[in-house]
């Protein structure tokens, strides 16, 4: 096994005001809103409604929900991408919006399911472009920013990789690259939209799989948006379930998987079931 | 390397290649554009046709054209051997084009020129790009531009030619007799109703010349009077509009290939036949000597006249010619051809002629 | 796995610069007056050494009055508007940017033309004769700089779509007006604006411009040059790079005026001289791969080496008269542009 990677604690010189709140949290949600109303004299095209949840080191958090129920959104406030419009989101007692975006990157990182470069890159100078947030001015790369995307490579067994062009692998393959480049930021927080969105359940398996080791070695805190059910199931430390803008539950699955909610949110009869190793089990059925 | 290093490095290589460009160009900036000649010549200062003062020599003896029109007026006023270098179009007097060649009007070599080592260059404001004035300017060679936008003006701007490379008596001999046939043609002319005439530059788009221009005023003299009224000098005019002023006649001077160089040719364009000038077969040529406001728009004033009003000339027959063997065009009539007598010595006129001024 | 060392820059900057070298010095003694190889070493060095009036009347002039100013221009011109290229095909994230697709150089064309329209009717100085087109060409880019970028914001700030819609417009708006202007010109007006327009470095500027181009190309490319890194995760997207850390609206102004006022600078002095701004990045992409911090320096050597190539064919395949060197540009560039996307797609 590769060397984890260490996340480094934030010194204080780049802070520009004191922590707040309990150093032991890393991530947390305080009644956070958003209103999307690009006309002000219409109504609001969407809102988000206040919710609440906290997340500790080396958790897994999934946003679960049906589409159009907010979670991008969600992810975008705390990405920091986006001003709520009411509440906080403190990530280590920094409210993620204030960050300028340099600061940002070297905290948060975020995973895209694709990435479209418009002249292709090799995948080892594509990793290093997670380094760009540690560096200042003309980055040049140093040794240490190579070993930190050599080890980021190794974490999800992508080293062979590192000399192919981006363009000239496949899909999954290239959803490795892209986690492996989030990885070098090294950051506390891994946001993840949909990931599993265009990958075949092997995939989907090897990904989940590998965010949860990520998460126990490096103490990651990751949030996934997302609406497979029986992942989030199976991966998930907490749930955050979202319905049209509404946060209904937070907690871990097996309280947050109870069927009469489940079949409310999702419109579709389906039983839940308990495994041996505590996780809960979906299985939907035919609606007749 | 360590990242102080790396900036270290960058910086000091910055620094070096700034102070590389500044020492380059500084260098550039310390030299006169002129190496000194070992004798200084006598120089006066001069008005140009730009309203500029610039400073000439007295007596040019090596002296580079850069318009045809001006290589016509230097070997009027027999100062041809002075004359080091023309344009590739210059073609009057035939001799001019065994000329050493400087380039085109508008895009002289400054190299060429610079190697002939003139002391003037002339130029004509409205040929001449201001460009190359300024490029002269530049290099330190003594220009000297001309401006005429009438035959009056032609007349003074040859005289100020003749002063500027020192020969102000052959000035006046060759103005004056400029002015005698003028006004001689002007009495003939006198109480006699001007024809209304359509000038072609080019047929299609159909392009005629504004009332400004030497030009128009040359057509003035001929007795004839351009129906189109515009402050541009190389206007667009629709057949349409000429067609509702009906000119009494046609007047253009053959180009190379494409204007046509008979009447026929642009008679049958389309449409041109609701012209009266057009079905009356009613037109005139003359030589492209019309375009260039050079001495010899006196004769293709005085040709044209005699185009347009034949029965005012009648009583005068080809013994003008004699009476002037100077500045004679080699005028071409409608009708029959005549052997046509050319500047100071008996040749065909040559087939090639361009239209540049 | 090798990232790219300041002294593998240096080194291939160096190879560049070496090439640019050899070009100038083939340019100095090409020319419709034969130069000899000896004299011209001499005359450079008593150049270098401060000994200007040593130099023999013969190759005075020709060589250091006229050709070696012209060949600076070029120099600086083709640096120019190849960093420009390179600037816009990463801000506008499209591969057929180049450097008058946002209506700089029909700008600069209508202020050039409003300055003829006005010298012409006034008499000229000689101090201020040589400066009146071009600051009027700059002036006329630098309000079109302003109105696109007015033009191409959303929500605040520029977005790379809007800002090439914005650019596209007001290019063709301006070559209307273009158009108008010119109709009603002189004729010797018109002439010149025409051949302003194709592009052309045998204006001679005076000396104060020369200096005035190379500070603000050096100023200019310094600029973008800071912003190398962060143009590197551009390409991938706003949101992308936002996320890496670059701080877009910050880089994308830097780069969009810096890139803006190299175009304007060179178009100012040498009208719109076309394909090196297009080709030159895409032929050192090719060679050196789409990293910024590399790119942008190989595609300001790339383009001096290039620009005095065109100008030298231009000046001597038909001498003594002269090609435009937009022409020259053009013949070679179209084939060459052609060649290079065949090669892409294959």
């Amino acid at each position: 096994m590769s060397t984890p990677i260490r996340t480094p604690l934030p010194s204080s010189s780049n802070f520009s005001d004191q922590p707040r709140g309990n150093p032991d949290l890393r991530l947390s949600v305080e009644q956070a809103s958003y209103v999307y109303a690009p006309n002000p004299s219409q109504a609001p095209l969407f809102t988000l409604e206040a919710l609440s949840f906290q997340a500790k080191p080396g958790e897994i958090v999934a946003i679960l929900g049906p589409n159009a129920s907010g979670k991008s959104t969600l992810l975008k406030l705390v990405a920091g991408t986006l001003q709520p419009l009411s509440g906080r989101i403190f990530l280590n007692g920094f409210p993620t919006y204030s960050l300028v975006p340099k600061v940002r990157a070297q905290r948060i990182a975020m995973v895209q399911q694709e990435s479209r470069l418009l002249f292709p890159s090799r995948v080892w100078e594509f990793v290093l472009q997670g380094r760009h947030a540690h560096g200042h001015g003309v980055r040049f790369a140093s040794e240490g920013d190579v070993t930190i995307a050599q080890n980021a490579l190794a974490q999800v067994g992508a080293s062979h990789l590192a000399d192919r062009w981006m363009d000239k692998i496949s899909g999954g393959e290239k959803q490795r690259v892209i986690l492996a480049r989030a990885l070098s930021q090294q950051p506390l927080l891994l946001l993840l939209d949909e990931p599993t969105l265009h990958l075949d359940i092997g995939a989907q398996v090897d990904l989940l799989e590998s965010l949860r080791r990520l998460a126990a070695e490096n103490r990651y805190t990751v949030l996934v948006v997302t609406h497979e059910l029986n992942l989030t199931g199976e991966y998930a430390d907490q749930v955050v379930l979202l319905q049209k803008g509404k946060c209904l539950r937070v907690g871990p699955p097996a309280s947050v998987f109870q069927r009469d909610l489940l079949e409310h949110v999702f419109q579709a009869p389906l039983t839940v079931e308990m495994t041996s190793s505590g996780r809960p089990r979906v299985t939907l059925f035919n609606k007749s | 390397m360590a990242d102080s290093t790396h900036s270290l490095v960058k910086r000091a290589l910055l620094v070096c290649a700034s102070f590389c460009m500044f020492f380059f160009t500084a260098d550039l900036a310390a030299q006169t554009s002129l190496p000194a000649s070992p004798v200084t010549p006598a120089m006066h200062e001069v008005t140009d046709g730009y309203g500029r003062t610039v400073r000439l020599p007295v007596n040019p003896s090596r002296i580079i054209s850069l318009a045809p029109s001006l290589t016509e007026t230097v070997y009027a006023l027999g100062v041809e051997d002075r004359l080091v270098g023309d344009t590739d179009y210059c073609d009057y007097p035939p001799e001019a084009q065994k000329k050493p060649k400087v380039g085109g009007v508008i895009n002289p070599n400054l190299e060429q020129i610079a190697a002939l080592h003139p002391d003037l260059v002339l130029m004509t404001k409205e040929g001449n790009l201001l460009e190359t004035v300024r490029a002269l300017e530049t290099l330190g060679i003594p220009a000297y531009a001309t401006d005429a936008h009438t035959v009056d003006q032609i007349i003074s701007a040859t005289q100020k030619l003749a002063d500027v490379m020192n020969v102000p008596e052959q000035g006046r001999a060759l103005t004056t007799d400029m002015e005698q046939r003028l006004g001689a043609l002007q009495t003939k002319l006198s109480g006699i109703p001007p024809r209304r005439v359509l000038f072609i530059v080019w047929p299609e788009p159909l392009q005629s010349i504004g009332q400004n221009t030497f030009i128009a005023d040359a057509l003035r003299r001929a007795g004839a009077a351009s129906i189109v009224e515009s402050n541009q000098d190389w206007p667009q005019v629709s057949l349409e509009e000429v067609a509702r002023l009906q000119p009494e006649e046609l007047i253009f001077a053959p180009s190379h290939s494409g204007a046509g160089d008979d009447f026929d040719s642009i008679a049958n364009r389309p449409g041109w036949g609701i012209l009266d000038a057009v079905r009356n077969r009613r037109y005139a040529i003359v030589s492209e000597a019309i375009i260039r406001p050079a001495p010899r728009i006196v004769s293709v004033i005085e040709d044209l006249a005699r185009q347009l009003h034949p029965d005012v000339f009648i009583e005068k027959p080809v013994t003008e010619k004699e009476a002037h063997p100077a500045n004679s065009a080699a005028p071409v009539t409608s009708g029959a051809q005549q052997k046509p007598i050319a500047y100071r010595s008996i040749e065909a006129m040559p087939t090639e002629i361009s239209c540049a001024l | 796995m090798r990232p790219l060392t300041i002294g593998r820059l240096f080194l291939r900057c160096g190879v560049l610069a070496l090439l640019l070298f050899v070009v100038v010095v083939i340019a100095l003694k090409l020319g419709a007056v034969q130069v000899s190889l000896y004299g011209l070493g001499r005359d450079l060095i008593r150049v270098l050494l401060h000994q200007s009036a040593a130099i023999s009347t013969d190759y005075g002039m020709i060589v250091v009055d006229i050709r070696l100013p012209r060949i600076l221009l070029a120099v600086v011109v083709g640096a120019s508007l190849s960093v420009a290229g390179t600037s816009f095909q990463a801000l506008l994230r499209n591969p057929l940017a180049d450097p008058y697709v946002l209506g700089i150089s029909s700008g600069a064309a209508v202020g050039s033309i409003v300055a003829l329209m006005i010298e012409s009717q006034l008499a000229i100085s000689p101090e201020y004769a040589g400066l009146m087109t071009p600051f009027g060409a700059f002036l006329g880019a630098a309000i079109t700089i302003a109105a696109v970028y007015v033009l191409g914001r959303r929500e605040g700030q520029i977005d790379s779509t809007t800002l090439l819609l914005g650019g596209v417009i007001t290019a063709s708006f301006l070559s209307s007006i273009i158009m108008f202007l010119m109709s009603t010109l002189a004729g010797s007006s018109f002439r010149g604006a025409t051949y302003w327009m194709m592009g052309s470095l045998s204006s001679l500027p005076p000396k104060s411009l020369l200096y005035l181009l190379g500070i603000g190309f050096l100023v200019a490319t310094g600029a973008i040059y800071t912003t190398a890194s962060d143009l590197n995760l551009l390409l991938a997207g706003e949101k992308e790079a936002m996320h890496l850390g670059v701080d877009v609206p910050r880089v994308q102004i830097v780069v969009y005026l810096a890139a803006s006022i190299l175009t304007g600078l060179a178009v100012s002095v040498s009208g719109a001289i076309g394909y090196i701004g297009l080709l030159v990045p895409h032929a050192m992409r090719m060679i050196f791969g789409s990293d910024h911090r590399m790119l942008i320096p190989a595609s300001a050597l790339g383009g001096a080496i290039a620009l005095v190539l065109a100008d030298t064919i231009a000046r001597t395949v038909v001498a003594p008269s002269e090609l435009q060197v937009g022409a020259v540009t053009a013949i070679v560039g179209a084939p060459l542009f052609i060649y290079l996307l065949r090669k892409r797609l294959s």
